[in-house]
Parts: structure tokens; sequence; C-alpha cells
């Protein structure tokens, strides 16, 4: 019997639902074979997790509570990953696949000279190690992948799993932590937060994404009022993320996040497949383009053809009587 | 500063490709410098404009990525290494970071730069995987740089924002290529980069294992991703098919 580890990842005070879909899936893995399932909460209140993820089915559950862990930071984050591998020493250490699991992975693979499969989309245990699905090729093709070794680590894209409740009598392990003055090296000097209230797009059950149709603050306000009907988060292209329309940390894609909505709607976006790359896996996508050739119409399942100014008014006027 | 920025020849993406018996067949004369790396070069190149320095590219491929290091060069690079390999090794991103590190092992520098991800696989790992290797601090999916005395000022493109990290350097970091927009070279750097140093190092020479050099990870296949069935298209008087729609999405689809 062996352990299979799950990063709980916690954001905006929050537990990244990505991170319990990983743990969902490595408890039914973990049961087949008869091997137990583990999860770390590396937090500065980790403790105040422990019931949310007791409900996944944890066996164990190692919380590291430090101060230093208010904001993300690689330093202390590898140092305090590395503690708990060196204190379970799972054969499998899988993570929600999130920029600041990105931030790290490599760097831990190496520490723990472990194999590693970051972003796969979907993985199961073999003899010896463990076999995954991997989008590549801007996530046209899906690469069989297999890793070997006595230690492995792998990241799963959001939205890959199911949540599976599966309440435990889990353990609970606290793990020491501490870091010198002179371990941390890097300093966190500012944050540049959207507002705190933006709907994570991981998690958004509906997404609006803007592209660059959306020409000027007239465009922006229909987006805004479509997203507020449907609840949605919004979302852009890199055309307007980069003209600084919309923040960063917004645009969906290759570069930007991977995302897998109940609804997605493409307003004035072309269809690129870096673009595709990140929404392709969206339950039903609508798109809005004026353009009848554009690229979005292969992958959409409601496509209209036409201008956004005139079609957005009466669509988000349709919605709100819907709703109401 | 002394920069050293990876560099990779990956497949364009937008090239057409096949699957034949779970091998990927690409058209082999479609192969481009990662876009990341660009940006990672062109950051390098801004910094070293402005405060002195030197950029060195470095690159482990076949003899043809000998061109896209000429890429690299004739952006601005002041010279290269290209660790040759025969390019037909299955090398993962832990084998070059192994072959990246031990390259950089002795070497003088305040900063290593790549790539946040190979654009065709996506891995994200080897930038991460040198500086550890290396003992180095680092920061990752770098949106913006800024040198200072001693120190890299990054900005990073976190899960919910931006995070300012200042590192000491030496150190290392990966670009995202939302941090520029890469230079295209121009006549003049193309005729320049054919006279600037591009020294070959035998991968041999790194002394690395034969244990070192296999990779614990592997690809024994590839197939189509399963496509999604072809939708409806609405045409015509934007009043009548935007209620339609809506209207669809609740009926039918049941998303609203
Ligand atoms: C390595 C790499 C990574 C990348 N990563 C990403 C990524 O993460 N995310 C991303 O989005 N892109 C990414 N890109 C960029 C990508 O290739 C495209 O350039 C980008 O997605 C284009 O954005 P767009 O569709 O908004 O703009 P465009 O391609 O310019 O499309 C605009 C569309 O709007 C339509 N339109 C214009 N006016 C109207 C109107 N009034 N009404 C209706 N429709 C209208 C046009 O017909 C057109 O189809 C990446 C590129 C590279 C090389
Ligand atoms: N063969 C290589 N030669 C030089 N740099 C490389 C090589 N492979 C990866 N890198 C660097 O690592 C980055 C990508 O890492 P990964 O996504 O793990 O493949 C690239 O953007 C490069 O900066």
């Amino acid at each position: 019997m062996s352990t299979i580890l799950t990063y709980i990842a916690i954001s905006d005070g929050k537990i990244k639902r990505s991170s319990l879909e990983v743990l969902s899936h490595c408890k039914e893995l973990a049961d087949k074979d008869g091997h137990s399932v583990e999860a770390v909460i590396i937090d500065k209140d980790a403790s105040s997790f422990v019931d949310g993820v007791k409900k996944y089915g944890a066996s164990k559950i190692y919380v590291v509570e430090d101060p230093i862990f208010k904001n993300h930071m690689n330093t202390p984050l590898l140092k305090a990953l590395a503690n708990v591998m060196g204190a379970t020493s799972p054969s499998v250490f899988a993570f929600a696949s999130t920029e600041s699991t990105k931030d790290v992975l490599g760097a831990l693979a190496a520490n723990q000279q472990a194999a590693v499969l970051s972003d796969v989309s979907s993985f199961e245990l073999t003899d010896g190690g463990i076999k995954a699905k991997r989008p590549v090729m801007a996530a046209k093709i899906l690469a069989d992948a297999e890793a070997k070794g006595e230690k492995i680590l792998v990241s799963v894209r959001s939205g890959s799993y199911d949540l599976v409740e599966n309440e435990a009598n889990s353990e609970v392990v606290s793990v020491d932590f501490s870091l010198n003055d002179g371990e941390l090296r890097t300093t966190l000097k500012e944050i540049i937060s959207v507002s705190g209230d933006t709907i994570d797009l991981n998690e958004a059950a509906s997404i609006v994404a803007a592209g660059r149709g959306v020409k000027d603050e007239e465009g922006q306000k229909l987006i805004t009022e479509l997203a507020d009907v449907l609840k949605a988060g919004i979302g852009a292209s890199r055309a307007l993320t980069e003209s600084g329309m919309y923040d960063p940390s917004l645009q969906i894609g290759q570069t930007g996040k991977v995302v897998s909505p109940q609804l997605y709607i493409a307003i004035g976006i072309s269809g690129a497949i870096q673009h595709v790359a990140g929404m392709a896996n969206s339950k039903v996508i609508v798109a809005i383009n004026k353009d009848p050739d554009a690229p979005i119409f292969e992958i959409a399942d409601y496509g209209i053809v036409g201008d956004l100014y005139k079609v957005l008014p009466p669509f988000i006027d349709e919605l709100k009587k819907i709703k109401a | 500063m002394k920069f050293y920025v990876g560099i990779k020849m990956v497949p364009d993406v937008n090239a057409p490709l096949q699957i034949k018996d779970g091998q990927l067949i690409q058209d082999a004369d479609r192969m481009i410098l990662n876009a990341y790396d660009a940006s990672a070069v062109e950051e390098a190149l801004v910094l070293k404009e402005k405060h002195g320095g030197e950029v060195e590219v470095v690159s482990i491929g076949s003899p043809k990525a000998s061109e896209t290091i000429r890429k690299a060069l004739a952006m601005g690079a002041d010279k290269a290494t290209h660790i040759q390999t025969t390019g037909n090794e299955a090398y993962d991103s832990a084998t070059y970071a192994r072959i990246l590190a031990a390259f950089f092992k002795d070497k003088e520098y305040d900063v290593l730069s790549f790539g946040k991800q190979s654009q065709d696989t996506d891995a994200g790992l080897t930038g991460g995987m040198v500086a550890e290797m290396l003992g180095l601090p680092f920061a990752t999916n770098a949106v913006g740089l800024q040198a200072e005395d001693g120190k890299l000022l990054v900005k990073r493109q976190g899960d919910s924002g931006q995070e300012m990290i200042e590192l000491p350097t030496p150190c290392a970091v990966t670009c995202s290529n939302d941090m520029n927009e890469p230079r295209i070279p121009n006549l003049k750097g193309i005729m320049a980069s054919k006279r600037k140093p591009m020294e070959q190092v035998e991968l041999s020479s790194l002394g690395l294992s034969e244990d070192e050099l296999t990779p614990k990870t592997s690809v024994t296949g590839y197939e189509e991703k399963p496509g999604r069935e072809p939708g409806k298209k609405f045409e015509g008087e934007p009043d009548e098919i935007a209620r339609e729609v809506a209207q669809l999405l609740d009926t039918e689809a049941n998303v609203i």
C-alpha cells in the first residue's frame, strides 16, 4: 500500500474547487487499489479549512500553518511541500494546476528528484508510476504520457474531475514550519490585485468573454451587463488584456487561464487556437461574431452572426425576461 | 547585467499536423523559436540597452536548431551556445533542465531567463527545475522585468493578480509573452547575426551520466482530441436571432 497525497490550494480565503476535484479523483484511485489518500493544507489559517477537506475522504490531513503563507511566495511554499513529502513519502503527489502550483512544481520535482507531469487532463495509477493524458500543440492533440519512479508529481487542469463527497474521519497532523531570515531571499514588494469580488474563472458556471470586437466603453458596458444578468465571470482574449481594456488575470487561453464552465459566451473573439486552448472544454459555447467565417463558429454550439453592438441589447433583454 | 536566455526550437502549432499510428507527424519546415522564449530574449535586450551588459542565448537541440539560434542573434543577442543533440532523443523538461544546469554550473551571470513554457507541450517546468538545481532564487510567469543594482524586480502574473517580487542576482526567471512584443529582426540584424559567435558544445562534454540523461517521463502516443459536434449558426435580423438563441439557451441547452 502506498500513499497518494493531494495539495489543497487556498485562494482568497477559500479552498480552490479544482483541488477538491483532484482529491475526489485520488480518493477513487486509492480506494480501487487499496492505497491511502492524504491531503496537505498550507496557509496562514490552514486549520480552518480542515473540515472542508474531511468531506472528500482524506485519511490524514497535514496542516502547515504560518503567517508567511498569507500571500503566495515560492520559497516558503517549496520548503513546506518538501517537509510534508519528507513526513509522508507519497508515491504520487497530485496538485490542481493553478498559477501557484505552476510556480513551484518544476523546482519541487528537482528538489525531490521526482518524475513530474504537468497540466494533465486525466491520470491513472500504473505499476510503478502513472499514465496521463496531456493536451499538447495548443490543446489540439492529446498526448499519452507516462511517468515512472518512486515519487511522482502530477498537476491536473481544473474541471477535469467531478467533486465526490466521501466524509472521512481524517487524522489531522500539524507539520512544523520555520524559515530563517536568510532563507527567503526573495521579497514580495507589492500585490496588484483585481478587486476581490470578481468571480474565480476556474469555478465560474458561466463566463462572458470579450475580444477585439469589443471596441469601446459602450461595448464593455454591454459585456458587464450580460455578465450581471447571468451572474457570470468576465474573461477576455489576449487582444483585450494586451490593450489594457481588461486585467491580465482575465486572459483565457494558452498563456492565460484554462476554464471549463457550463456556458461560455465568446463575443467579438475570432477563435485563434491559443484562445480555444483555454475554453474548448466548456459545456455550451455561444459565439457572437460579425464574420460568418470566424473559426470560433467551428466549435460553437450556438453561433450568432452579427454585430455585437446590435446583437447584445436584445440578447440581454431576452435573458432578463427569462430570468424574471 | 549578464543574461543567459534558454531558447528552444518548437514546431509551429499553426502548421498542419497528423497522427499516424499514434505518432505525431509535423511539417519539418515549420519549426520556430518558442514564442515565450522570444519574449525572454526581447526583455533581456531591453534591459541590456538600458543598463549595459550582455545577452547570450543557449539552446539544446538538433543541428537544425541553429536556425532558431540565428533568429535570436538577429534580434540582437550578442552570442550563442548550441548544445548539440541528434534531435531524436525523447528528452523531457527534467532532462533539458539537467543539461542546462550542467552548462550553467561554472558560468558567471546575473540572470538566467527562460520561457514560461514550451509552446508545443505547455510543460512549464524547465525554468524552475534549473533554478532549484543551481540553488537560485527565482520567479515564474513574469510579465515585466526591471533591473537595479544587484537586483531583478519581477512583476509576475499570479492566480488573481500580479505580484511584484524582488530577487537578488544571480537569479532565474521564466517569461510570459504578455511581457512585450518581440522585435522582428531587420535586415541589418540578420546580416550581423551571421558574424556573431555561436559556440558548439558537445553534450558529452558536460559530464552528465547515462542515468541523468534518461527521462523519467515519456510520451507513448498521440490521439486527436474528441471534437465538438458542429452547432447551429444563426444569421439574419439581430433582434430576432439574439432572442431566439437566448430562448434556446434556456429551453434547449438548460444553462440559464
Ligand atoms: C504563444 C501564444 C499564446 C497565446 N495565448 C493566448 C491566450 O491565452 N488567450 C488569447 O485569447 N490569445 C492568445 N494568443 C493570441 C491569439 O493567437 C490571438 O491573437 C488572440 O486570441 C486574438 O484575440 P481576438 O479573437 O480578440 O482578436 P481577433 O483575432 O482580432 O478577432 C476579433 C474578432 O472580432 C470580430 N468582430 C469585430 N468587430 C465586431 C463586431 N462589431 N461585432 C461582432 N464581431 C466583431 C471579428 O470578426 C474577429 O473575428 C496567444 C498567441 C501566442 C502566439
Ligand atoms: N532544448 C532546450 N534548449 C534551451 N532551452 C530550453 C530547452 N528546452 C526548454 N528550454 C527552456 O525551458 C522553457 C520551457 O520549459 P518547458 O515548458 O518545461 O519545456 C523554454 O521556454 C526554454 O526557455
